[in-house]
């Protein structure tokens, strides 16, 4: 990846960027990324991407119920039935426990594997092709493959221009 | 997110997404602390140090050193542990519900409203601690294989309740609070020209690029993660109230509890919000990001919530009459509204249920220091509430021989100022380094606020 350059649109507005990204998808350029200082749900969309984080959040959920469960249902009923206050040992009360736990593996469950899918840790080092894209810019990453001829690579910068790009960089991140 | 409407204007000024970066930023990059937060930390951690010494007191000597007695064997401990449970429902009412409810004014206030939830449910979970006596012994709440049958936990008990939900809520509000600023942390980062910084806040920020693909799960596990965490601001507080409500002491037993402590929990951690608000936007000169129009809606959440609070006041009095039950009068009747705390209950009800009222009136929601004022009256009668609730049952039950009144000893009062200071502190450390308001989120609703701007510009030429 480190050999090949990438052509970066730069932009001051959100709505301009929706509307480029129309414009290359249009002409079939392949956008790699798109980056931003906040979430553009509109280049989601266009860009056709997904994700599959709340199955995962459902299916955490599910365990999380199942083994609280599984635990109260084994130390209270079969490990040491103590019985107080004449109240059975399986207890519908077990649902409160059961509630907060099944909460409490969701949010951990899901906030590792948002980490893990995007490979986030402490101490990472990272370089952005444009860092002014955490501050005011949005910043659209279009590969640029070594075959690709100079004619294709003026296209492709003046078709960023004419939608709205206020520079078009090249970077080698 | 970014296509929902937004009602009215949410950041004041003409500002670009640059300008919000560099106000959000400047004060936890800048080089020089101001005075008045080292004079801030300076009384708080005297108020922290003097709670230490509560803190020594209690456990060298025991919960002697406290005012309790076989009547009242809950004092300020469990009234300072169920106000701090309730302050502690701000951040995650705020930010939480008004996620979900698509809120966006929230925006400007939520981050604060988080560091709050944290710092005050640690300040909360004190309590219980300390409560134990024997603190070295505090790991015997959770149930863990031992070697006394092995005993596990009696899982049917609402304060094995308030073990996991307490320890679950401040988990999943500090993960949450974190996930939040991962985004903000790489602004900094990319910001800062302190090579210590730059390294810090690196750390901190994880790695975050921003991009299409990242802000889409990002997103998506934030907005999972607070729709998680939303009905533990339900359930938190209803086994907090259980806590009194499963006993049979008159006063406690009953079924309005844990409503009534889910709003009162809302109610106080609103009024919290609003109080530090205030502070924070007059002291960093925050007026366009925290609007009138925030402190507006605040107020306008407050006066229909303490409406609420006196329904729940009147309909507990109203079926201790109706239940004809002698120790249930004795108590409303004899111990509240007259007797030895009609000083307390009267405050109760008249900071929460009447002051409240005057946030229907358009000039005093205008009136910043009317608003800090009532906030105050809030916060203050809101600590009341757990006073009579806690004390007034406890002190006079059903046989006059062991009736006994409850006042609190200079170690009580230390622990519950160490707290304070200890909360207070944690703000202020908050305000010096971390990230005060949502960077990425008050960019996501610039552009729509300036369209309503345009529209209202438009509309009245």
């Amino acid at each position: 990846m480190k050999n090949k350059s990438q052509i970066l649109g730069v932009f001051n507005d959100p709505d301009v960027v929706s509307t480029a990204v129309d414009e290359l998808l249009r002409n079939n350029i392949p956008i790699k990324d798109v980056f931003s200082p906040f979430p553009l749900e509109h280049v989601w969309k266009k860009l056709n991407m997904k994700t599959r984080i709340p199955y995962a959040t459902f299916l955490y959920g599910v365990l999380g119920t199942v083994a609280t469960f599984a635990f109260l249902y084994w130390s209270s009923v079969i490990n040491y039935p103590l019985i107080f206050g004449g109240k059975p040992t399986d207890s519908l009360s077990f649902v409160i426990i059961m509630f907060v736990l099944a909460i409490l593996s969701g949010v951990i469950f899901t906030l590792a594997t948002y980490l893990i899918r995007e490979k986030l840790w402490p101490g990472k080092v990272v370089n952005l092709p444009d860092p002014r894209s955490t501050d005011d810019k949005f910043v659209i990453v279009i590969e640029k493959d070594m075959d690709m001829d100079e004619a294709t690579v003026r296209q492709i910068d003046e078709l960023l221009k004419k939608s709205g790009a206020t520079e078009v960089n090249m970077s080698n991140v | 997110m970014y296509n929902i409407k937004v009602r009215g204007v949410l950041i004041e000024g003409n500002k670009g997404y640059h300008d919000i970066t560099q106000d959000v930023t400047n004060p936890l990059l800048s080089k020089t602390t101001p005075k008045w937060w080292w004079i801030a930390s300076f009384v708080t951690t005297s108020m922290l140090i003097w709670g230490i010494w509560g803190f020594y007191n209690t456990i060298a000597v025991g919960t002697g050193t406290w005012g309790l007695n076989n009547s009242v064997s809950w004092g300020f401990a469990i009234i300072n542990f169920v106000w701090w449970i309730g302050i502690g429902h701000a951040g995650t009412a705020f930010s939480i519900f008004l996620l979900v409810l698509h809120q966006r004014w929230r925006t400007s206030i939520n981050r604060a409203a988080e560091a709050m939830t944290i710092f005050a449910v640690m300040a909360a979970g004190m309590f219980p601690m300390i409560h134990m006596g024997r603190i070295w012994d505090g790991f015997f709440v959770f149930p863990y294989p031992n070697t006394r049958g092995p005993l596990w936990d009696n899982f049917n008990s609402p304060l094995f309740w308030d073990v996991t939900a307490i320890s679950t809520y401040l988990t999943a509000s500090f993960l949450f609070w974190y996930v939040g600023m991962i985004p903000d942390f790489a602004s900094i980062r990319e910001r800062t020209v302190s090579i210590v910084k730059k390294k810090i806040y690196g750390i901190l920020s994880l790695g975050w690029l921003g991009s299409a693909r990242g802000w889409l799960r990002f997103e998506s596990a934030a907005l999972l993660m607070g729709g998680l965490t939303a009905p533990l601001v339900v359930s938190v507080h209803s086994i907090v109230a259980m806590d009194f409500a499963a006993g049979i002491v008159p006063g406690w037993h009953s079924t309005i509890f844990p409503p009534f402590f889910v709003v009162g929990a809302i109610f106080s951690g609103f009024a919290m919000v609003l109080t530090l608000m205030i502070i924070v936007r007059k002291v960093y000169k925050y007026e366009e990001y925290v609007t009138q129009r925030h402190l507006d809606a605040i107020a306008r959440v407050l006066t229909f919530v303490s409406l609420i609070m006196g329904v729940a006041y009147i309909s507990e009095i109203f079926v201790a009459w109706y239940s004809n039950s002698p120790y249930e009068m004795y108590v409303f009747f004899k111990n509240r509204a007259i007797g030895d705390y009609e000083f307390e209950f009267w405050a109760m009800i008249t900071c929460n249920a009447i002051i409240p009222q005057l946030f229907w009136f358009k000039k005093i929601r205008k009136n910043i220091t009317m608003v800090f004022i009532i906030s105050i009256f809030i916060n203050i009668g809101m600590w009341f509430e757990r006073f009579v609730i806690v004390v007034t049952s406890l002190s006079k039950t059903w046989l006059p021989s062991t009736w006994h009144s409850y006042t609190p000893t200079l170690t009580e009062v230390a622990i519950f100022v160490g707290t304070l200071g200890f909360f207070i502190m944690g703000i202020l450390m908050f305000l010096r380094f971390l990230p005060m308001m949502a960077i990425s989120e008050l960019k996501g609703v610039l552009k729509e606020t300036s369209i309503v701007k345009e529209n209202t510009k438009s509309h009245e030429e």
